[in-house]
């Protein structure tokens, strides 16, 4: 026998935002939609005596200081889908029921669980986790689980007899029924399913359309319902919305802490570490700002990637408040665990890589760089900055006097030196004889020693100090 | 009466002039005239301070207590706020891992990598400075001095600073400790500000290689200054008896 269970999030979006907000819950909060239709309401504004489909009149009479935001439906389908692949460690097969609502399928997990009864005390566990209100109950088919879990039923269980007891007694307004379907069957006489499924069905399809017939064949398991199953996508994507605009990047750091928190939940189950988050704060005039924060080593746990954002974005003037953050992670990778030597007395706090991410995260890329030797004979062409700790090409000849530090501009030589070496001279690509220098080691009054030339056009100039 | 020398002697409550015992642990230079001076070189770990003219031998003198600092850790090296573009050529050469070597260069703030005309043009018009921070080069210079040297992962971390106080230095000194690094501050003669460290020395240049002055030595006392040879590593860098000419007055 099949057996599904229906879970049903009445105020998503809602509980979502005031997870960022735990100091607010007192104060009575509602969504609208853009009939102006109260859709979700917190406990507060529930104990206020506020109910779902009241008008906004009505709702600002019982309760003159709610709060209103409006309600997005893109946004709660993204919060479901979350749900889902977090819900995903536990159950596998879930299929999402827009706006508001989960059907998972059980034939499989009750093997795996070994019963009904610790399958689902792993599923609440996860779900009070999760926070969000919800209703839910079991059923032999997807729309007999949903509508007992409109009605609260919270059955769980296998039995057959309960679920048709109670589907019914149950009223039309928790079925699929469209609303004038539903006042139709009130004006005939019929108030619970129970007395519409008694009808016989020709003579339903007689009178009614195909619409009720194929709901209470899918209903009672006659008709094939198809689902289509969540699938968990690779990555990691969030979206928090503030409900607050922050003009202060330091405050931003608590409520990122929440979603690096997320993240490091999903790597871990994953066992899994990333090197790079991209950051995207959105202001409500200008373009969003996207950071990419990277990690040279990789990190899965949140307060170690929490140390890199927050040193970046203290640097970072916010040019308005910001009221989102989007925290996306396009690549995981395995995790990699460094080896250290036994006998080693001295521990590393942190690795080189470590250190040169956390460099990196507060002055800037450019500011960190490594040193390769490259093939070239020219001075300034010898030496390149490169990328922190790259290998340069082995087996190089080394050219054995050339000054520690080299001038990026050479400089006009104005003091009487003396000469100690020279000449060597250097000639550019391509025997350009007007380019070409004549290299001079000088030492000058003060006992500093210049590396100099001398131009074809008998200027002198020092180009280094060997210090 | 020896018994009781003895006893006092063992409860370090008696010191020695005789025997002096290094506060810390020695590297040899590789300069023997320095490390007789120093009994035994330069420290391993521990702030170095050297107050010097830029170009006068101040580098080349630290070269092979660098290159062995690096070997024998298999550690970074660090160069903070050198004063010009380092040469590859010369530290190659000279025996060091260019692959462990790290160049911090504060103050440069475009970023590749990032997307930087995006970022600058949002961070230009910003209205509100009060809520960021923004550290100076040299803030930034000290700051990446001690994550460097807090990390464990650095040998030795080489800093070209304008100015430091003595609250700094004893931060950095702390840093060095804990992350057995040793940091070499190179300063000008000028800023005689005594300061918190393992050694301090003062160069002069000298035809024949560096006039040294230990101004400052973990238990220890400074000994007259002293001059060192560098005929042997850089022949063509020291006069010869014979000085040459100046060759020409430069315009």
């Amino acid at each position: 026998m099949a057996l599904f269970i229906y879970l049903h999030f009445p105020a998503l979006q809602l509980d979502h935002l005031q997870l960022s907000a735990e100091s607010d819950r007192q104060l009575p909060v509602a969504l609208v939609d853009l009939q102006h239709q109260l859709v979700q309401l917190n406990p507060a504004a529930i104990k206020a005596g506020l109910k779902q489909h009241m008008g906004l009149a009505s709702a600002a009479a019982l309760c003159p200081d709610l709060q209103l935001l409006p309600y997005q439906p893109e946004q709660q389908a993204k919060i479901l889908h979350n749900v889902a692949q977090q819900l995903y460690q536990v159950s596998s097969d879930i299929a999402l029921d827009k706006p508001a609502g989960l059907i998972l399928r059980l034939e499989g997990m009750l093997q795996l669980y070994g019963g009904l009864k610790p399958y689902w005390q792993e599923l609440s566990a996860k779900l009070s986790a999760l926070t969000y209100r919800y209703q839910y109950s079991c059923g032999a088919t997807p729309y007999a689980a949903k509508c007992l879990a409109y009605q609260q039923a919270g059955l769980i269980t296998v039995d057959n007899r309960l679920f048709d007891k109670a589907l019914n007694s149950s009223p039309l307004s928790a079925t699929e029924l469209s609303p004038a379907m539903q006042q139709q069957m009130i004006r005939l006489g019929i108030h619970t399913l129970g007395q519409l499924q008694s009808l016989p069905p020709a003579e339903l399809a007689r009178r009614f359309d195909s619409q009720l017939l194929s709901y209470l064949g899918r209903l009672r398991g006659d008709y094939y319902h198809a689902l289509e199953y969540f699938q968990p996508e690779p990555g990691f994507s969030r979206y928090m919305e503030l409900l607050y605009d922050i003009s202060d990047s330091n405050v931003l750091i608590k409520p990122l802490a929440k979603l690096l928190q997320q993240l490091e939940q999903q790597l871990r189950r994953t066992n899994c570490q990333c090197y790079q988050l991209l950051l995207s704060l959105f202001f409500r005039d200008n373009p969003p700002l996207k950071l990419s924060i990277g990690s040279a080593q990789g990190e899965y746990k949140a307060q170690a990637w929490l140390a890199l954002c927050q040193l970046q974005l203290e640097n970072l003037p916010l040019p308005e408040p910001v009221y989102g953050l989007q925290l996306d992670v396009n690549h995981f990778a395995g995790q990699q665990h460094t080896t250290e030597a036994l006998f080693n007395q001295h521990q590393a706090r942190m690795s080189a890589l470590q250190l040169i991410s956390l460099l990196q995260a507060r002055l800037g890329h450019a500011a960190v760089s490594g040193l390769t030797l490259q093939d070239q004979h020219l001075p300034e062409m010898a030496s390149k900055r490169s990328l922190p700790l790259t290998k340069g090409a082995i087996g190089q000849a080394v050219l054995p006097l050339r000054p520690a530090f080299l001038f990026t501009r050479p400089q006009p030589l104005t003091e009487a030196v003396t000469i100690n070496q020279g000449p060597e001279r250097l000639c550019p690509d391509g025997w350009q004889l007007g380019a070409q220098r004549d290299y001079y080691i000088g030492r000058n009054q003060q006992g500093q020693w210049l590396w100099l030339f001398r131009t074809v056009s008998q200027q002198w100039f020092i180009h280094g100090l060997f210090s | 009466m020896s018994t009781l020398l003895d006893q006092l002697a063992r409860r370090q409550l008696l010191w020695q002039g005789d025997s002096q015992q290094l506060a810390y642990r020695a590297v040899a230079s590789g300069y023997p005239e320095l490390d007789q001076q120093l009994g035994g070189g330069l420290p391993a770990t521990g702030l170095i301070d050297i107050q010097t003219e830029a170009g006068i031998g101040e580098l080349r003198l630290l070269l092979p207590y660098l290159q062995q600092q690096q070997q024998q850790s298999q550690r970074l090296l660090v160069f903070i706020g050198p004063p010009a573009e380092l040469c590859a050529d010369m530290l190659a050469g000279s025996g060091l891992e260019l692959s462990q070597l790290l160049i911090i260069t504060p103050g440069e703030q475009p970023a590749f990598g990032q997307s930087s005309d995006e970022l600058a043009k949002l961070t230009q018009p910003a209205k509100n400075p009060q809520s960021v921070k923004k550290l100076s080069p040299q803030q930034q210079a000290l700051w990446a001095a001690e994550q460097c040297l807090q990390s464990g992962c650095c040998a030795s971390v080489l800093l070209w600073p304008a100015v430091i106080s003595l609250a700094q230095a004893r931060r950095l000194q702390l840093a060095a400790e804990q992350g057995a690094a040793s940091m070499i501050v190179f300063r000008h003669s000028s800023q005689a500000l005594s300061l918190p460290v393992n050694l301090s020395i003062s160069l002069k240049p000298d035809p024949q290689g560096l006039q040294l002055t230990v101004l400052k030595r973990k238990g220890s006392w400074p000994a007259a200054p002293f001059r060192i040879s560098m005929q042997q590593k850089w022949p063509v860098l020291c006069l010869t008896g014979t000085a040459a000419e100046p060759l020409r007055q430069a315009v």
